[in-house]
């Protein structure tokens, strides 16, 4: 045995290429499996780790009305419960930065490290502080969310008041929670866009202070010694659940009456208050009356006063309408008394001025009178002066006269001049008397206008003391004139103030009057309004009454991890990997079956002789065979030991890595598993030692000196080609060779075509997973689904907003937006297959359908929602297994999301090409016949006028109107998948690189063999004078050949293997793309042709290394 | 100037510290249209001779000239090209391509030359034309042998190297090829180079050269040589 152990160590040096080919693909193939379905088994012991490690509750209790500290106190007494605590939790709608997410709210754990579903701390710090919060360090927000960012809580499912004690938080770290594994999804909600976006963590004391506990979660004992899902598991937690279950009744009673007592004494409370109000009410309405009666008489008393103030003052206005008059008669008396005195005076001045004149003129005849007298007086006294002279002459004349004798001539002249003396002496007496008498009469004259001056003098004197008198007289009556008319005056202003203050007085009245209608009205419509209102409160208190009496105990939910999204969709994702790896390693064990049987067929030929000898020798079969079987036996067991080895930690690993995208469960606990290890070992030893001894069996029946000879070479063989002269007389003699070696070897010719069709269908499978999720965003988006934001309105919006979020949507913004009902429901299939389903009824179809492109998807046939029925998305009727003319049922869900017993049932009218979500769509006619009610359009669906442009400004437009609950965007749904994608990328590389690794195996194993078998062949060509290049395609034309009816091969397998796993990795709430794109094909071959290229350049070198001196040798 | 010239020709092998010395020192020449055979007991050098004269090994040290090119110091691609165009190599074991037929096995030889005889006409040459379509399985070792020497005598080569073109034959069908090499010997006036260990067929060569210990001992030139048919070993 030592010899055989010897031999074949050395036949494994000698033959290492074929010895570590056949290793490989056992390694591959072994490895492949075991790691494969490893996977799962390690993805949940990793799980089970990190849930044991967070105390991961068991069970989760909800109450329809929820938790005390005495439910959790019976919890926790509970046989089996290791312990319960009570927890808070809320779902909200909340805005970070300009972003909208809709959240669950938990209390944080209260006992720290200990606590159930610890959460632990990614980044930032734990909130130490009431308005302080934690958010998933998991989920990829639309926005980057930053330590110290603030978080406001807009609205919750319940009212805010009631659950919270306040709405303002500010985000201090990240953390990861077991009890959300999944990023992918938090789970559902009523809020938003039913999809949970975030949870958050806050301090106990920032929920209501009288808020019960809401949930309570159950640590079952002994639970963590058992994996989580495991049966063991679920049996346990299932016990446990049912003893939970069976106390249920009692604490769901015990919870009514005090919820009953509660609200009762609530209710009482609130009877009483309203009683009370009322009373107050009716008090204050009473005060108000009496208060509107005593204003009326007021009024009324005022109204009266003002009457008589009117009286006053028409009378006081004739009064001084009166005095008016005597004043201005008195007046005009007045002035024509003045006027007449004036007159008076004037003509008594006329007449005194006149006098005066007469005087001045009597002085003037007087003074020129006297003058003249004066002149008289001077000639008189000459002419007197002269008289005695004259009288002297006259005697003297006389005397001479008397002197008779006188001549007569001289008598004559001295009587003339006698006569003229006696003439001038009578002249000048006569003179003197005149002047005398003149003088006489001017001094009578002269005293006449003395008296006549006095007269005037007395004249005037009268007349100014006359005018002084009626001067004085007309003073007086003036003076009394102006006090009348001062009276007059005041009497008139007094009027106005009067009347002015009658005005105002009128004013108040009326303004008075007018309070007094309003404060009527007023108090009218509160009256009626308090008597509504007393009415409703009555209304409402019976009602509540009716509500306490009517109140159902509360129903306690149990749920294990079962129905937690994040463990379940951990698990099944773990039982997908398990499908897939079912298949997956099929392809590697059949190749490693053929690389084994090539290549112990080629060394059982090898060692023809040798084995002729040895049965010459009288060895039996088996102990020849013993070196074969030990040979294949080393190899596989040495390939199995290595690939299990490595690739059960690098499967899991790179496996978990890409699910690390969307889950959070720390890879632990990866180790061997010694079962899968030993059976997929075991496959791959088996595989290889039937292969071995199925290339045993032909040699060790032939006889022993037909085994001496060499081999005959095998016949050439004419192919079908050869009949076609015309091709095949152009072929050159490689081509021809190339053709006829295609055919000759089978074993060869199946172990490439199998292991360059699985290399190829495993790119296809990698690159059709990549085209089937990016199908998802690139055929969804766009070509299905053309609108790009979805618009929810509030429920309880205002007409008013409404209208203004129709402006919004109506302007600029927007280029075009339908209105539909969107509601979740559960369709239900026959087998009990629940499918989330959003069931769309748009209020205009054709608008919808510009929309949302409804079409088979074979065929891409346009589909219009027609009133016979309803039309579903393609993964919903896949998952329901119905077909166009069955039909659908439709069930509400229930707040937990349960089925509800309303159900309604519509005929199935087409099947949409969709990809993700499922949807069923009505329209408004067929829901309002299936449902019983019309639909209520609160849905729009909008195609934004720029994609590109910041969507903030109008989701914070939509948000102002107040009608609008909530805003999302598809690029948010389109981010999910991306991130999906990078997971899938990630699979795409492990495919690629086991792609690779089965090409490089195959082809090494195959140009291996061809090499050493015609080693000969090979050598004599380069005697003959081929050159490398020649020689080369001599060699690698067959395996190119081959190499790409393997890959053509591979592209059908590829189909059905993509087929198999894009099924198996789809979730149901998403349906991958079908079609693998043409590129991808072309990627796939070319890749394995490049495989092919590159490892003929790596065997080029074992071709440069044949000899030729190997041409000379002798036949073996 | 000899057609065929080895000059002082050593070819050392180092395997690890040891060096073996195959060829030292070989001179020999060889005249166009001769019909020579090289003789000598295994480890004489003979193979490594017909390695270096066949142009699928270069010599350590030495001058190899043949039609007065030195092929000693060529590169691989100017060996190749010299297998190709001036040497035509009969095996023991024929080394025919099982894969194809009579005539192709020929023309797998023919298509790379420049100047080649038609395919069936080398095969008339070797008396098999009516075997052309046949594969090596379905012909007897001789008529391989046949289609070998054909294959050979196709590329129209400067050289016929034969290396122990009898071995594998029995007694009557290797004197039928050592009678058909010496036929086309002197039919196409193709220097033959024949090697083998037997010293029975010296008698039908124009010279005989004798290898000892990686020498070319002796050389012997027969005035008239026998037909093969006449010998006997």
């Amino acid at each position: 045995m030592k010899a055989a152990g010897k031999d074949i160590a050395r036949t494994v040096r000698t033959s290492l290429g074929r010895f570590v080919a056949i290793a490989a693909i056992v390694a591959l193939g072994t490895g492949f499996y075991a790691g494969l379905r490893a996977t799962p088994d390690d993805m949940n012991t990793a799980a089970d780790i990190y849930y044991d490690q967070s105390n991961l509750m068991d069970i989760r209790v909800v109450s329809t009305m929820g938790l005390t500290d005495a439910d959790i106190d019976a919890l926790a007494k509970v046989e089996g419960v290791a312990r319960a605590e009570g927890a808070y939790e809320a779902d909200v709608m909340t805005t970070i930065g300009s972003e909208q997410y809709a959240m669950r709210v938990h209390s944080l754990p209260g006992n720290g490290d200990d606590s159930l579903n610890r959460i632990s701390l990614a980044s930032g710090r734990w909130p130490s502080a009431p308005g302080e919060c934690v958010i998933s360090a998991d989920r990829v927000m639309n926005k980057p969310v930053e330590e110290g960012e603030a978080l406001h809580i807009d609205e919750g499912a319940t009212n805010l008041e009631d659950v919270l004690a306040r709405t303002d938080f500010t985000i201090v770290g990240f953390v990861h929670s077991p009890y959300y594994v999944t990023s992918a999804s938090l789970g559902s909600t009523v809020l938003g866009s039913g999809e949970l976006d975030q949870y958050m963590y806050i301090l106990e004391e920032d929920f209501a202070a009288d808020l019960p506990f809401t949930e309570a979660f159950v640590e079952v004992a002994g639970a963590k010694e058992l994996r989580s899902g495991s049966e063991a598991y679920l049996d346990k937690v299932d016990e446990v659940a049912r003893r939970i279950e069976a106390i249920a009744p009692e604490r769901e009673q015990a919870r009514l009456a005090e919820i009953k007592a509660e609200a009762q004494q609530t209710l009482d409370d609130e009877r009483a208050t309203y009683q009370k109000e009322r009373a107050d009410a009716e008090a204050k309405l009473a005060d108000a009356e009496k208060q509107l009666n005593d204003s009326r008489a007021q009024l009324e008393d005022a109204e009266k006063e003002l009457d008589s103030a009117q009286a006053t003052i028409t009378s006081s206005e004739a009064e001084i309408a009166s005095g008016k008059s005597q004043l201005n008669s008195g007046k005009n008396q007045l002035s024509t008394q003045r006027a007449e005195a004036q007159e008076k005076f004037a003509e008594a001045e006329s007449q005194l001025d006149a006098q005066q004149e007469k005087l001045e003129e009597g002085r003037a005849q007087a003074a020129a009178g006297r003058e003249q007298l004066e002149q008289q007086r001077g000639a008189l006294e000459q002419a007197l002066a002269q008289k005695p002279q004259m009288q002297e002459q006259l005697s003297q004349v006389e005397g001479q006269l008397a002197t008779p004798g006188l001549p007569e001539e001289m008598r004559a002249q001295l009587e003339a001049t006698r006569d003229q003396l006696q003439e001038a002496i009578a002249q000048i007496d006569q003179s003197q008397a005149a002047f005398e008498a003149a003088e006489q009469q001017l001094l009578e004259s002269e005293r006449q206008l003395e008296a006549g001056a006095a007269q005037l003098e007395a004249g005037r004197q009268e007349l100014a003391n006359q005018k002084a008198q009626a001067e004085a007289q007309m003073e007086a009556a003036e003076k009394r004139l102006q006090s009348a008319e001062a009276q007059v005056r005041s009497g008139e202003q007094q009027l106005a103030d009067g009347r002015s203050e009658y005005e105002d007085g009128k004013a108040q009245l009326a303004d008075g009057q007018q309070k007094l209608a309003e404060g009527q009205a007023e108090y009218d419509a509160q009256k009626a309004d308090a008597e509504a209102q007393f009415a409703e409160a009555e209304q409402k208190l019976a009602d509540a009454q009716a509500d306490i009496d009517a109140l159902e105990p509360p129903e306690w939910l149990v749920m294990d991890r079962t129905k937690n999204v994040g463990v379940v969709s951990f698990e099944s994702d773990a039982e997908r990997i398990d499908n897939i790896a079912q298949l997956f390693p099929l392809i590697f064990f059949l190749v490693a079956a053929l690389v084994a049987l090539t290549t112990m067929t080629r060394m059982v030929e090898e060692d023809r002789t040798l084995i002729g000898t040895y049965k010459a020798l009288g060895y039996s079969p088996a102990a020849i065979s013993r070196k074969y079987l030990f040979y294949g036996a080393a190899a596989s067991v040495v390939g199995s030991a290595i690939g299990i080895a490595i690739l059960s930690f690098v499967l899991p690993w790179v496996v978990m890595e890409a699910y690390a995208i969307i889950y959070y469960v720390p890879l632990q606990g990866l180790s061997i598993i010694w079962p899968l290890a030993l059976a997929s070992g075991g496959v791959g030893i088996a595989i290889t030692l039937a292969a071995t001894w199925a290339a045993l069996a032909a040699t060790l029946r032939e006889k022993p000196s037909a085994l001496m000879l060499p081999r005959a070479p095998k016949a050439g063989k004419r192919i079908l080609l050869e009949r076609v002269r015309p091709i095949w007389r152009r072929l050159s003699f490689s081509w021809k060779v190339t053709f006829r070696n295609l055919l000759r070897y089978k074993k060869r010719f199946f172990m490439t075509v199998v292991g360059i069709g699985g290399c190829t269908a495993l790119l296809l499978t990698g690159l059709g997973l990549h085209d089937a999720i990016n199908d998802i965003i690139d055929k969804q988006f766009g070509p299905i689904t053309g609108y790009s934001a979805i618009v929810d309105q509030d429920e309880d919006a205002t007409e008013e907003a409404k209208q203004q979020e129709m402006e919004i949507l109506a302007g600029p913004a927007v280029a075009a937006y339908t209105e539909a009902q969107s509601t979740s429901l559960l369709a239900l299939g026959e087998d009990g297959t629940e499918v989330r389903t959003v069931l769309v009824v748009p209020q205009d179809s054709a608008a919808f359908g510009e929309l949302w492109h409804l079409r088979t998807r074979t065929g891409q046939e346009p589909i219009s929602l027609a009133d016979s029925g309803c039309v579903l998305t393609e993964k919903a009727a896949t998952l329901l297994g119905v077909q166009v003319g069955d039909s659908v049922t439709f069930a509400e869900q229930d707040q937990m999301g349960n089925a509800s017993s309303t159900r309604v049932t519509v005929p199935l009218a087409a099947i949409a090409e969709n990809y993700v979500g499922n949807y069923a769509f009505m329209t408004p006619a067929a829901y309002e016949r299936a449902f019983g009610a019309a639909p209520s359009y609160r849905t729009a669906y909008v195609v934004l006028a720029d994609p590109e442009a910041d969507r903030t400004p109008f989701t914070e437009q939509l948000r102002d109107s107040g009608a609008v609950a909530t805003v999302s965007y598809n690029d948010e749904v389109i981010d999910t998948y991306r991130s999906m994608l990078r997971s899938v990328d990630m699979v795409v590389v492990v495919l690629v690189v086991a792609a690779a690794a089965l090409a490089f195996i195959v082809l090494y194993n195959l140009t291996n063999i061809n090499i050493t078998e015609r080693v000969r062949e090979i050598a004599t060509l380069k005697v003959l004078g081929f050159t490398r290049h020649e020689v080369d395609s001599y060699i690698f034309r067959e395996i190119v050949i081959l190499s790409a009816i393997g890959a053509a091969v591979g592209l059908v397998m590829g189909v059905f293997l993509e087929g198999f796993v894009a099924v198996s990795a789809e979730v149901d709430a998403v349906m991958f793309g079908r079609e693998i794109h043409l590129l991808s094909f072309a990627a796939a071959f070319v890749l394995t042709m490049v495989f092919t290229v590159l490892i003929s350049l790596f065997m080029r070198r074992k071709l440069d290394g044949v000899n030729m001196v190997e041409s000379l040798k002798s036949i073996e | 100037m000899a057609f065929v010239q080895f000059e002082d020709v050593s070819k050392v092998y180092r395997t690890g510290e040891v060096e073996v010395a195959a060829v030292r020192g070989m001179s020999l020449a060889i005249e166009q249209g001769e019909f020579v055979v090289v003789v000598g007991p295994s480890g004489a050098g003979k193979t490594t001779f017909l390695n270096i004269l066949g142009g699928m090994d270069s010599p350590t040290t030495g001058r190899v000239l043949l039609d007065g090119k030195d092929i000693s110091r060529a590169s691989e691609k100017e060996l190749t090209l010299y297998r190709r165009h001036d040497i035509g190599f009969v095996f023991q074991f024929y080394n025919l391509v099982p894969n194809l037929t009579a005539k192709e096995n020929v023309e797998l030889a023919a298509q790379i030359c420049e100047n080649p005889l038609d395919a069936l006409e080398a095969l008339a040459l070797v008396g098999l034309e009516h075997r052309a379509q046949n594969f090596p399985a379905q012909l007897s070792g001789g008529e391989q042998q046949r289609v070998a020497i054909a294959r050979a005598l196709a590329k129209n080569p400067k050289l016929l190297l034969c290396d122990e073109p009898t071995g594998a034959l029995d007694y009557e069908t290797g004197k039928a090829i050592l009678g058909l090499l010496q036929e086309m010997c002197a039919k196409t006036g193709k220097t033959v180079v024949m090697v083998t260990h037997n010293a029975a067929f010296c008698g039908i060569a124009d010279r005989v050269i004798h290898v000892r210990e990686g020498r070319a001992d002796a050389v012997e030139l027969n005035e008239h040589p026998l037909p093969a048919s006449v010998l006997e070993w």
